[in-house]
């Protein structure tokens, strides 16, 4: 087992690089606004970018806005797929570009790709700093030790897993941005029922996504409320004594308009099913993307899973 | 906590999946055909309560409650919590699309859990409510915690380590959610009692 | 109680019946009974104004005329045949019925899905739904909205869109609960014009009398789930004792706003007079309740302080300076344009202006919740920072809608959340919780829970919460929404008995009169009008400019007067 270490100021600088990037992504994402936690008098209750809308956005005339959404909602799911089994960095740095040039090409724009990001990136730091510390020291295995801190052995197989599951959840979390924002939701639920996925469930996410705005405005008003009343989220008791009351109102409030709602529906004649008028018409060029799609998926993963004997086969 | 891609291995991603997609069947099943959408309205608000920072000493903690969805809905909550967690990655990227069948696993069945076991110990007074919801809470949490944990384990003895960590994350979050679910129901018992016996789905066994 | 009014004359057979109600009864699952014994016959074409207190069964009986609920007693008969359990869903495609929230009925992710729904459900084609899509949109005035989603339309938009939806089944019977609560004049203005294009038979509750004025003929008048009158419109108006009994009295608004209607103030003359009938009024009333008898006494005497003499009698520094401010939403679009506002300690000032002027967000920075551009001085200090953070201590603001502000399972608890936070406790605490709660008439339901309540009950527990606080600035958002005429005399009560300085941001001419000095008119962002109030209120042209539109209110006025007063 060889041992590597590792001076302090390498050290610092990659902490420092790590953090610079989790900061931009934060900082692009904008996502300090989320949810409403940060009970600052003046949480400005305008700023409604919490809760992002999966509708048609950027240019609208893309490629992924023009494909028929069940061959691209099939392709781009089957591709994912494929992309998490992957295991070399090769056929992943291909995944990663492939999702990247996707993201260019659709057009959307990159502040929510990087909302995603940094929505992920807690997790993976963890990932980060947790598994190098944790994984088991094989034959073969590097060792890595900081200038210093003898006591601390971090694993180098341990970074190259956690690297493998960051850069698989980077890819697939960067194509969920031509994958739900290039058509209206109710377009891409429609495409997903006509997949296979039970009718029921795709009118209960249609109908869920709509009561989300509805909700969250009520609450945004009711934190208000709370917040003129000299109301601030802090740690203790009283905290969560307000909490919970405020969530049971909100429980409240939402039971007595799903009882509400229901009667409207009943009213205007629901029988069961929402009545869709989306029509699908794939033409012969969507279904060859498609087949090069899931072409290059599968392609990848077998270079993935027979490197070696590719590489003898092609003389290397 | 919600799983990213990535990082279960694709075999029992998919197997979850699997698993999942029975659960929600079962629970469709179970629920009475009008209460459905019905469910999809009261899920936008567990949905939106989960939005919610709680304060935890120098951070703070988001809530899951798959003990209350599981208080309050009965058969219906793997269903809920299912959906939950599909617009939670869509929109949020709170857990990844191929890790959504293990996670929903993982929230889901502590929701069963605690319809279960709130039911069962079927409290007489109202402090014994509150008490019985903090605990069915917290032992979702719990729960939640374990599956995260064999779920992880899954990918060979690399990612034991990181199994260990995450349930020992989870017993703050444990302490908070039963607080906060002792809370809700003591409200919800004075102001809308009916919310706790007729749960929207069919009350479980 | 008083006499009952005549039954209408029977019609003549050519008119064909639409309902027949007979002896209709129904009790909820948890033992509430809300109708006793109805019997109606509605016919073709009729415009019915169904009004009652809270809670005496007018939402049940539209349900039963909907075909949601089928009574537990009694007999429907719809076009001549009985309505069973299983032909409610004709009597569904028949009757449209129009909710008081508006979110209730668009449960699609873009308006043409939600008016399409309908149709689509009855069996109409793609093509056919589009049309009576388009038709339909253009008739409430949202054609260019059609692809947009339900959460990005304001609320007027959003009860015009849900009236689409609902004609889009071209219901031969349409029922509307509450449809003006909330809307702003020119909504109101938009819906009639609407409601008047309607052909069928039309049924209508509310509490708004002055809008069933110009659309309804006849009155059903419930009473703890009995039909207590069913006559003409006209009569019902002319009729105060039956008005009062049925907590529809608004003829104290006549009292307030003297002579601003062009007509010499009929109103009541005789002080004494008035302080009996209050007193009277008072029997009826539930004991908790405060005797009303000193407070319709200054009704008598409408403000007749010279404004210049009131404004004097303030002196020292402004106590709220806003300098050039202006506020932008994150959209982009401007909120507030260079607002400059000075109150004086004591003052009572009014905020008009249509929807979307920028009254709601003045009141948000006045209270601190929102920062723009500009200078913002209270009590002399600069607000920012610290001292932004402390504002809710000295400015309470009561919202519109009196749920948002109800976040506890008891009064007490309710009341006591903002002291708690100011740091009172223990016997302090209940004593202003207590005191709080006598001063807006809810003495004795300390322990009651607020959702529970009524909606004036409700509004009052929220005036109550911040009242208990002791603002400097109180400001007061649409405090008479939602409230019938009873509980808005009521608050009118509470109000005129404050000292606080008060910002009242409201549609209501007559609160306006009542309560405040000053009037400032906002219009899309700007302040164009500052101006004593009696001076504005004798100016008609004004109250017509900048979509304030009082003037059907005030024609309405002057003729239920004269027919009052002749």
């Amino acid at each position: 087992m060889s041992v590597t270490v590792v001076p302090w100021w390498a050290a610092a600088v990659a902490v420092t690089a790590a953090t610079a990037a989790v900061a931009s992504l934060w900082l692009l994402g904008g996502s300090g606004k989320r949810g409403k936690g940060d009970a600052e008098v003046s949480s400005d209750p305008d700023a409604d970018t919490s809760v992002p809308e999966l509708d048609v956005v950027g240019s609208g005339s893309s490629f992924f806005h023009r494909w028929d959404p069940r061959c691209k909602i099939l392709s781009l799911v089957f591709f994912s797929f494929m992309a998490v089994s992957l295991n070399h960095g090769f056929e992943l740095g291909v995944g990663l570009a492939v999702a990247a040039g996707s993201l260019a090409v659709a057009g959307t724009p990159l502040r929510a790709a990087a909302r995603r990001l940094s929505a992920m990136s807690g997790f993976l730091l963890i990932l980060l700093v947790i598994m190098p510390l944790t994984v088991p020291f094989h034959e073969g295995d590097r060792r890595i030790v900081l200038e210093g801190v003898p006591f601390l052995s971090f694993n180098a197989r341990g970074f190259v897993l956690a690297g493998r599951i960051c850069a698989k959840a980077v890819i697939v979390a960067v194509l969920m941005e031509p994958l739900l924002k290039t058509a209206p939701f109710s377009v891409t639920m429609a495409a997903v029922q006509r997949l296979g996925v039970p009718v029921l469930l795709c009118q209960m996410i249609l109908l869920m996504y709509r009561y989300v705005f509805v909700f969250r405005h009520e609450m945004q008003r009711m934190w208000v409320g709370m917040t003129v009343r000299g109301f601030r989220s802090r740690s203790g008791w009283q905290t969560l004594g307000h909490l919970g009351c405020f969530l049971g109102m909100l429980f409240v409030r939402s039971m007595e308009r799903t009882q509400r709602v229901y009667e409207a529906m009943l009213c205007r004649g629901y029988t069961g099913v929402f009545p869709s008028t989306v029509r699908f018409c794939a033409t012969p060029r969507d279904w060859a993307w498609s087949a090069l799609w899931v072409g290059a998926a599968l392609g990848l993963f077998a270079l993935d899973r027979w490197q070696g004997a590719v590489a003898r086969l092609l003389g290397f | 906590m919600h799983l990213s891609d990535g990082v279960l291995p694709t075999v029992v991603a998919v197997g979850s999946f699997a698993a999942s997609g029975l659960c929600v069947a079962v629970s469709i099943k179970k629920t009475d055909g009008e209460e459905l959408p019905k469910i999809a309205v009261m899920t936008s608000a567990f949905f939106v309560a989960s939005l919610i920072h709680v304060p935890l000493g120098p951070t703070s903690v988001h809530l899951l409650l798959p003990g209350l969805v599981g208080i309050l809905t009965g058969w219906s909550a793997f269903l809920s919590i299912f959906l939950g967690l599909v617009l939670q990655s869509f929109l949020f990227q709170f857990g990844g699309l191929t890790a959504l069948g293990a996670n929903g696993l993982m929230m889901g069945l502590p929701a069963w859990f605690a319809a279960w076991l709130f039911r069962r110990i079927g409290a007489r007074g109202a402090t014994g409510a509150v008490v019985v919801a903090a605990v069915a809470s917290a032992a979702a949490v719990a729960l939640a915690a374990l599956i995260l944990a064999a779920l992880l384990a899954t990918g060979g003895e690399d990612f034991f380590g990181v199994a260990k960590i995450a349930v020992a994350a989870h017993v703050p979050v444990l302490v908070v959610e039963g607080v906060i679910s002792a809370f809700v129901v003591s409200f919800l018992l004075k102001v809308k009692p009916e919310l706790l016996q007729h749960p929207a789905g069919r009350p479980s066994p | 109680m008083h006499w009952q009014a005549t039954p209408v004359a029977p019609r003549s057979p050519s008119e064909a019946v639409l309902f027949e109600l007979d002896d209709v009864s129904y009790t909820y699952p948890d033992g509430k009974e809300a109708l006793r014994g109805v019997s109606l016959s509605v016919f073709e074409g009729e415009k019915i104004a169904l009004v009652g207190q809270n809670g005496s069964g007018k939402t049940t009986l539209a349900k039963v005329l909907c075909g949601l609920i089928s009574p537990s007693r009694g007999r429907v008969m719809f076009d001549g045949r009985a309505v069973g359990k299983d032909a409610l869903s004709d009597l569904r495609r028949r009757v449209g019925i129009l909710f008081q929230d508006p979110d209730d009925h668009l449960f699609c992710n873009r308006l043409a899905d939600d008016v399409a729904f309908g149709p689509l459900n009855d069996g109409a084609s793609s093509e056919q739904a589009s049309a009576i899509v388009a038709e339909m949109l253009d008739l409430v005035g949202l054609g260019a909205h059609a692809a947009k989603a339900p959460h990005h339309l304001s609320y007027g938009q959003r009860k015009r869109a849900a009236l689409a939806a609902i004609l889009a089944r071209r219901p031969s019977v349409l029922i509307l609960d509450e449809p003006t609560a909330n809307l702003d004049s020119k909504n109101t203005e938009m819906l009639l014009d609407v409601l008047h294009r309607f052909s069928g038979t039309l049924l209508c509750i509310s509490h708004d009398l002055m809008f069933l004025y110009g659309l309804c003929r006849r009155a059903v008048v419930l009473h703890r789930g009995a039909v207590h009158h069913d006559t003409d419109f006209e009569a019902l108006i002319a009729h105060r004792p039956s008005l009062r009994d049925h907590g529809l009295d608004f003829t104290f608004r006549f009292l307030c706003c003297s002579g601003h209607h062009g007509v010499p103030a009929h109103g009541d003359p005789d002080p004494e007079g008035f302080s009996r009938r209050g007193q009277e009024r008072f029997h009826h009333e539930s004991p908790a309740s405060k005797p009303l008898s000193h407070a319709l006494h200054s009704f008598a005497h409408p403000r007749e302080k010279p404004v210049s003499d009131s404004m004097e009698a303030r002196t020292g520094p402004p106590l709220i300076a806003l300098e050039d401010y202006s506020y932008r939403y994150p959209d982009g679009t401007w909120g507030l344009r260079g607002v400059s506002l000075h109150m004086k300690d004591g003052e009572r000032i009014a905020l008009l202006g249509e929807n979307g002027a920028g009254k709601s967000t003045l009141a948000s920075i006045l209270v601190g919740i929102r920062t723009g551009r500009g200078v913002y001085r209270f009590r002399g200090e600069i607000v920012r920072g610290r001292v932004s953070k402390e504002l809710w201590r000295f400015v309470g603001i009561v919202f519109q809608d009196s749920m948002d502000q109800m976040v506890s399972s008891s009064c007490f608890d309710e009341v006591a959340f903002g002291l708690k936070h100011l740091g009172f406790t223990g016997s302090r605490l209940s004593r202003r919780v207590h005191e709080a709660l006598a001063r807006v008439g809810l003495d004795g339901m300390a322990e009651r829970v607020p959702h529970h309540l009524s909606a004036g009950e409700r509004k009052r527990l929220s005036l109550a919460a911040v009242l208990a606080m002791e603002p400097r600035v109180l400001i007061l958002d649409e405090p008479t929404a939602n409230l019938d005429p009873e509980n808005e005399e009521r608050l009118l009560g509470i109000l005129d008995d404050l000292s606080t300085t008060l910002i009242l941001i409201s549609h209501d001419i007559c609160f306006v009169s009542a309560l405040t000095d000053r009037t400032v008119v906002l219009h899309r962002g700007c302040v164009v009008q500052d101006l004593p109030t009696a001076q504005f209120l004798m100016d008609d042209r004004l109250q017509s400019l900048y979509g304030l539109d009082v003037t059907y209110h005030n024609r309405c006025c002057r003729q239920i007067l004269s027919m009052h007063g002749a």
